[in-house]
């Protein structure tokens, strides 16, 4: 929808009224917190079919797993205590916390993470991404109904779990942080997703679908409980009006949404109450290396080069990117500083076009899908396209479908991002460009290079976290002077926390915030932070 | 008038297995996978490839069909690919929640459209003319969604008398319903002026005011039942279509009722989900129409049942 589009304009034609608008009173004197991020409803509070960002920042809130991330995406111990690692690399040994509690009562216990696991695999659950838990020796037999147990995983006593792996991958500790890994009780059934129960920090009071999630502290949480009382989760469809409830005083945090940022930046009053945020997202436009005049690297280098990327990340998201220079954040271990982005320069790209035989340029179709801002973006890159002879089309169809043609290959350029499943270089690397990823692996460049495929390989499976890094950097490197995307930016989240609440971080990954620190503070001398 | 009713309902059959064909057949050639939706960006072809055939994505068409009417008919509609919750069970949450939003919209629709378009009649040219017009231009051509935002802003932002959106009491009601009745208002205002206009220069109005009745009485009693009978078609039409399609109020005021499944359904492509709700409101459209012809026959004893 274009709604965003529509809002744009209106808060351009009634400044007035918004201007009036600002500078609300103090603090609420409501005692629930309330988030306005959620804009869907969430498919399901249970674990398994955890595949959407609503879904898995609930589960996140009333379950855990072994592992878990803190605000800045680094992996901590949650109902693992610590683990050990075999040198192979093969075998994992999870030692539990003692005296957690399901939130019925029932203990947790190490058969729990068994039955929770193959619940996930089981067939008969039906959907859910089931990847992460993929690398456990059996897991796939179970998952395809050819064996009756998860070989894989033990448990030799109530508080230690083994765990087998079929080839070690030395980020297994962070994809047992994904929701999709939670435990839950041995009991669970079908309607778990609407009535949950799990050892996480806060508990379900009711769900009212497309409205809102209300969730109460859990009082014997391992943890120590939230430091507040009641949390509700607002889904709010539309981003101005999330806005709105923002600067009414109704909801304590707000995702301020693409085309506002300036408005926001520029005002006075506002800025203190923004926080930016690395999100783990990298916005690029694929090049399928299969198709055409694309499959040479000069062709490729040349788009990259006919681009002038800063202006975009300056001029149509507010400068809220960091220009990118492979696929890695800068956020994450892996990430080289030195290496530079393609610099904009249409003579270069012209040059490497007719070294490659096309002095008369090439035609190309460039795919977007219903994002307001990358279609945008879509006329932008024509345009600069254009002028250095690569003729391009645009072809703008709904996102589902545009996807879904880039996953069969029927796509030249495609804008799309890549919103990371867990804070690990590897969750860009792998799924982006290995080519055992190629189409709906998420590799919908088609990129099959071995040189680049044995280092990606070779890092997942380095334990050692300072090899595994320079890995990374090595691979990055590699796919880099490849070029088989347009290396756009790496977007920055843009928060506004109202300045009653103390102890909440935006958080880099979708599910590392549980509000448990968070607080509204009633004292409006205190106010300003 | 069974008969009568009897025969549009046996019409209304054929109506809506086009209805069903269509829906199926659509969704059948538009593109984008629905198990991509279920499982997310991430996965292998083997997972992707067990859950097409446990859906029998990969089955011939016609036997799809054909397992679906006979589901339909045994009032099952499926459970959503991606919640898995039953799709009546979805509908019957949220329905009742965008009849009350169109019931209210209808309500402010009449009351102030109907109240516009008389106190204009009476005095055509007037100042209260001029106002009814303005709001009726207005109304009719301001997008939903802007009026949507505008009022956010005037009454939840900066004056701070209502919510901005969300559910729960007529608190919550009273902007969605303004900016989903908007247009309704407008063109009752419209509509019944003129055929207020009509009626008051009628020869049974001059007859009544003859009599010596008072204006008030030749007004109401009068001139306003005979000028009622299009705003009733009008009434019926607009009912219809905000029952099936408040989408945009519904967004802009985070209403939990059935537009936003529906929107939510389609961007996720979740076919069972999408067929139910297309099928379940093109029923209610139907009905709605026929009872809005009932009610037309009813007002004017001119219309003949047969």
């Amino acid at each position: 929808m274009a709604l965003r589009t529509h809002a744009a304009l209106l808060f351009g034609v009634v400044p007035l009224i918004v201007a009036s608008a600002c500078g609300g009173g103090g603090a609420p004197s409501r005692r629930t917190l309330v988030d306005s991020r959620d804009n869907y409803d969430p498919r399901s509070l249970d674990p398994a079919l955890s595949t959407d960002v609503p879904t898995g920042r609930a589960v996140a809130y009333l379950f855990d797993g072994l592992t878990r991330f803190d605000p800045a995406a680094h992996v901590e111990p949650a109902l693992a205590e610590r683990w050990d690692v075999s040198p192979d690399g093969l075998t994992y040994t999870f030692h539990l916390r003692r005296g957690v509690s399901f939130q019925d009562g029932r203990p947790f216990v190490a058969r729990d993470v068994i039955s929770s696991w193959q619940r996930v695999l089981d067939p008969k659950t039906k959907g859910g991404n089931t990847e992460p838990l993929k690398p456990i020796k059996g897991a796939k037999e179970y998952a395809a109904g050819t064996q009756q147990a998860l070989t894989g995983v033990t448990a030799p006593n109530d508080s230690t779990l083994v765990v087998t792996l079929t080839q070690p991958l030395a980020i297994f500790p962070k994809l047992l942080a994904m929701p999709v890994a939670s435990i839950v009780p041995p009991n669970a059934g079908a309607d778990l997703g609407e009535h949950p129960i799990g050892t996480g920090p806060w508990k379900l009071v009711e769900w009212k679908h497309d409205d809102y999630l209300l969730f109460a502290r859990n009082p014997r949480y391992w943890g120590g409980p939230p430091k507040t009382d009641s949390l509700r989760a607002r889904i709010i469809a539309e981003p101005s009006t999330a806005v709105a409830e923002y600067e009414s005083g109704n909801v304590d945090v707000l995702e301020i949404p693409a085309g506002e940022a300036s408005d926001w930046m520029e005002d006075e009053s506002r800025r203190p109450m923004l926080r930016n945020t690395p999100a783990l997202e990298l916005v690029y436009i694929a090049i399928n290396v299969t198709r055409g005049p694309l499959a040479d690297v000069r062709v490729r280098q040349a788009i990259n080069y006919a681009i002038d990327i800063n202006r975009i990340v300056e001029r149509l998201i507010s400068g809220r990117g960091t220009r990118a220079a492979g696929v890695v954040p800068p956020a994450l271990g892996g990430y080289e500083k030195t290496r530079k982005p393609y610099p904009y320069d249409p003579a270069k790209a012209r040059q490497l076009l007719a070294a490659a035989g096309h002095p008369n340029g090439i035609d190309v179709e460039l795919w977007v899908g219903s994002t307001p801002i990358y279609e945008r973006m879509a006329e932008t890159v024509q345009a600069y396209l254009n002028a250095v002879g690569i003729r391009t089309k645009i072809v703008q169809r709904e996102s589902a479908a545009a996807r879904g043609a880039a996953r069969k290959g029927q796509t030249d350029l495609f804008i799309k991002d890549w919103y990371a499943d867990y804070p690990d270089a590897e969750n860009f690397l792998y799924p982006l460009l290995h080519s055992t990823n190629k189409g709906a692996g998420g590799n919908v460049s088609f990129y099959a290079n071995p040189v680049f495929d044995s280092v990606v390989t070779a890092s997942r499976r380095e334990l050692d976290e300072t090899k595994r890094n320079r890995l990374y950097e090595e691979a990055d490197s590699i796919a880099f002077q490849d070029a088989p995307m347009v290396f756009l930016y790496f977007y920055n989240e843009l928060y506004a926390i109202q300045p009653w609440i103390r102890g909440f971080d935006p958080p880099v990954i979708f599910n590392g915030q549980r509000w448990l620190d968070a607080t509204i503070v009633r004292d409006s001398a205190g106010a300003k932070k | 008038m069974t008969h009568f009713i009897l025969r549009r309902f046996l019409l209304a059959i054929p109506t809506l297995f086009g209805v069903l064909v269509v829906a199926f057949l659509l969704l059948y050639v538009a593109p984008g996978d629905p198990v991509q939706s279920m499982i997310g960006e991430r996965a292998d072809p083997e997972t992707i490839a067990r859950l097409r055939a446990e859906l029998h994505l990969d089955d011939p068409l016609p036997s799809r069909f054909g397992h679906y009417v006979v589901n339909v008919l045994k009032g099952d509609l499926g459970r959503s690919y991606i919640t898995n919750r039953p799709i009546t069970q979805d509908i019957r949450e949220r329905f009742p929640k965008t009849i009350q939003l169109a019931v209210a919209a209808m309500i402010l629709a009449t009351v102030l459209g109907v109240s516009l378009g008389v106190l204009s009649a009476r005095n055509p040219g007037g100042l209260v003319d001029k106002f009814a017009l303005g709001i009726a231009y207005l109304g009719i051509s301001f997008p939903v969604y802007w009026v949507g935002l505008l009022l956010i802003l005037l009454f939840a932002v900066t004056l701070r008398w209502l919510p901005p959106s969300g559910y729960g009491s007529l608190r919550f009601l009273a902007l969605p319903a303004l900016t989903l009745g908007m247009r309704s208002i407008a063109f009752q205002a419209r509509m019944t002026r003129s055929a207020m206009l009509e009626a008051l220069n009628a020869d049974y109005v001059r007859t009544a005011r003859a009599k010596g009745l008072s204006e008030w009485m030749v007004t109401a009693r009068h001139a306003l039942r005979n000028a009622l009978i299009p705003v009733i078609t009008v009434l019926g039409l607009d009912f219809g279509a905000y029952l099936t399609g408040s989408i945009l109020t519904e967004t802009i005021f985070s209403w939990p009722g059935i537009g936003r499944y529906v929107v939510n359904a389609i961007s996720r492509r979740d076919l069972p989900a999408i067929q139910g709700t297309v099928l379940f409101l093109s029923t209610v459209f139907v009905v709605v129409n026929l009872i809005t012809d009932i009610a037309y026959a009813k007002a004017d004893p001119r219309v003949s049942f047969n």
